[in-house]
């Protein structure tokens, strides 16, 4: 077990992967910003009984038809349109930082990169199709190979030495001068290359060999399964699933849900939008109050010792409660505790799984619209259902549901370790009560 | 003194933080006390002691290795109860050690 939680410790802690996941961190406001701008422009008509609330009927007659939708437009070309082109950035950024040496270079030196590989359009454009989502593994390879190549050559002192007495900032600038020069002239040449001999492009061979069958794997239940299943056995054992397998998870699901979004926004309907497992899929409908579905245990945790206020488990769930309505659940995971407890071992990984199972067939079968939006993770259950599937009760509907199912799956459970802690609790109060009739 | 709480997003451990403030007032404990995500460990100067969260103690040995004060994991139970009162006991702890 300890072999266990050492190799997930390096993996969560390697170097490439932390600066990967961080490089998705920081682009995230944008890409839900972006998002959030599409969902408005496409947002449906709310129809409560004979009043009708139609959003986007309204801003259509009041600015002209589709006039005021060039707001959206205008954020989502500068935010998920250019996925591709933030991330190369911000990745040779962190793992630079990781390195301790120039993270603003790096970036720079990623992002200029990734932009000589881009194809040229006939009228000197960049083609947008490849600053996006579909470029995501060009810009993870290139940033990291760029900010390799830019350490390595750092180290080897291969700058311009300053004389005595001129500024530091000077002789900094200075410094990446080299560098930049060897990098950008490699990158040049290998754009020649797959030009001249190899007549595609970077982007259309890595998109085809490795992005493309990564996303229709991704796109399946087993996919769904594997990640909810990892996910939670590592929360098992007390460490940060999400962020151990974050890194891996964001390159594959995000062109998918950028792929939903296109189409939502073409006007396309959330119920044939292509693919139903998405990063948001997984937020709303399964990590509801956070990794394990623990809102639901919180609930379960409600019914069954309801009678009993100054029951420990009562509260953990009290104490836990307020940040679990944000999907926070440090808590109750720590507190209950969960972390290698064998009788949450169980629950804890079953309910999650199950939920997969019972969503994607809900959404793969089109009783439920599928994810069209990304909204932060911290975006309170009910709430979320509704914003994910593009403003759809059934989407609610489908929290309610899955809500229900996993507090009946946690309430034998709940009540077998709660009985188990009152034992305990006895036991301790009669021995220490013998103690002192001793003494 | 400057008592650092690492976690992963810095947003569990910051309910932590104010139960550790809190009780550094009462106490009458000029302590200043932050949590912040690892990925900004680097930028933080004048700290005189870290605790890492349960949940990222894979970190222990990298940040250890990084810096040259004492670094701890928050016990599991006292970080899932958010007891403050202990958690600053440790870090009192290990910087009087």
């Amino acid at each position: 077990m300890n072999k266990f939680i050492e190799i997930a410790g390096r993996i969560g802690s390697q170097r490439h992967l932390v600066a990967i996941r961080d490089g998705f961190v920081s682009v995230m406001p944008l890409i839900i910003v972006g998002s959030l701008a599409v969902l408005i422009n496409n947002f449906p008509a709310v129809n409560i009984g004979s009043l009708s609330l139609d959003f986007v009927g309204s801003m259509n007659n009041m600015f002209g038809e589709g006039n005021w939708q060039g707001l959206g437009g205008s954020i989502w070309n500068a935010s998920f349109a250019i996925l591709g082109l933030l991330i190369a950035f911000s990745i040779g950024y962190n793992l630079a930082r990781s390195y301790g040496i120039d993270g603003l270079a790096a970036g720079i030196l990623s992002l200029a990169s990734y932009i000589m590989l881009v194809p040229v359009t006939a009228d000197w454009g960049l083609n947008f199709a490849w600053l996006g989502a579909q470029g995501l593994f060009v810009a993870i390879i290139v940033s990291i190979l760029v900010t390799e190549m830019f350490r390595y050559l750092i180290n080897t002192k291969l700058t311009i030495k300053m004389p005595e007495g001129v500024p530091g900032g000077v002789t900094r600038s200075f410094q990446a001068l080299i560098p930049s020069m060897i990098i950008l002239t490699v990158v040049a040449g290998f754009q020649l290359f797959m030009t001249l001999v190899v007549e595609l492009s970077v982007f259309e061979v890595i998109f085809k060999a490795i992005q493309q069958p990564l996303q229709g794997f991704g796109d399946s239940l087993p996919a769904a399964l594997v990640i909810a299943f990892l996910n939670h056995i590592l929360w098992f054992f007390g460490l940060h699933g999400t962020n151990i397998i974050g890194a891996v998870i964001e390159p594959v699901y995000l062109p998918l849900i950028e792929q939903n979004l296109a189409a939502f926004q073409a006007g396309t309907s959330a119920f044939d939008v292509p693919y139903t497992v998405t990063k948001p899929f997984l937020d709303a409908f399964v990590f509801m109050g956070g990794s394990g579905t623990t809102f639901a245990l919180l609930l379960a945790i409600f019914i069954v010792v309801r009678k009993q206020r100054n029951h420990p488990y009562h509260q953990v769930a009290k104490l836990s409660t307020p940040a679990s309505l944000f999907n926070i659940n440090e808590p109750v995971i720590f507190g209950l505790p969960i972390v290698l407890n064998p009788i949450m071992l169980v629950p804890f990984i079953l309910v999650p799984v199950t939920l997969t199972i019972i969503s994607y067939v809900a959404l793969s079968t089109g009783m439920v619209p599928k994810t069209v939006a990304i909204v932060p993770w911290t975006t309170p259950p009910i709430i979320s259902g509704y914003l994910v599937t593009g403003g759809s009760v059934r989407g609610v509907l489908l929290q309610i549901v899955n809500l229900s199912i996993a507090t009946a799956m946690y309430i034998p459970f709940v009540m077998a370790g709660a009985k188990a802690m009152t034992a305990e609790i006895n036991k301790n109060k009669a021995t220490t009560e013998e103690g002192e009739k001793i003494s | 003194m400057n008592i650092l709480l690492v976690c992963s997003a810095g947003m569990s451990t910051s309910i932590l933080v104010e139960k550790m403030r809190k009780e550094a007032a009462t106490r009458g404990i000029d302590a200043s006390i932050d949590a912040i995500p690892e990925s900004r460990l680097k930028e933080q100067t004048n700290v005189d002691v870290i605790l890492i969260g349960p949940q990222v103690r894979y970190l222990e040995g990298k940040i250890k290795s990084s810096v040259d004060v004492p670094v701890a994991v928050i016990d599991n139970m006292a970080y899932g109860m958010m007891k403050g009162d202990l958690v600053l006991d440790q870090a009192l702890g290990l910087v009087n050690a």
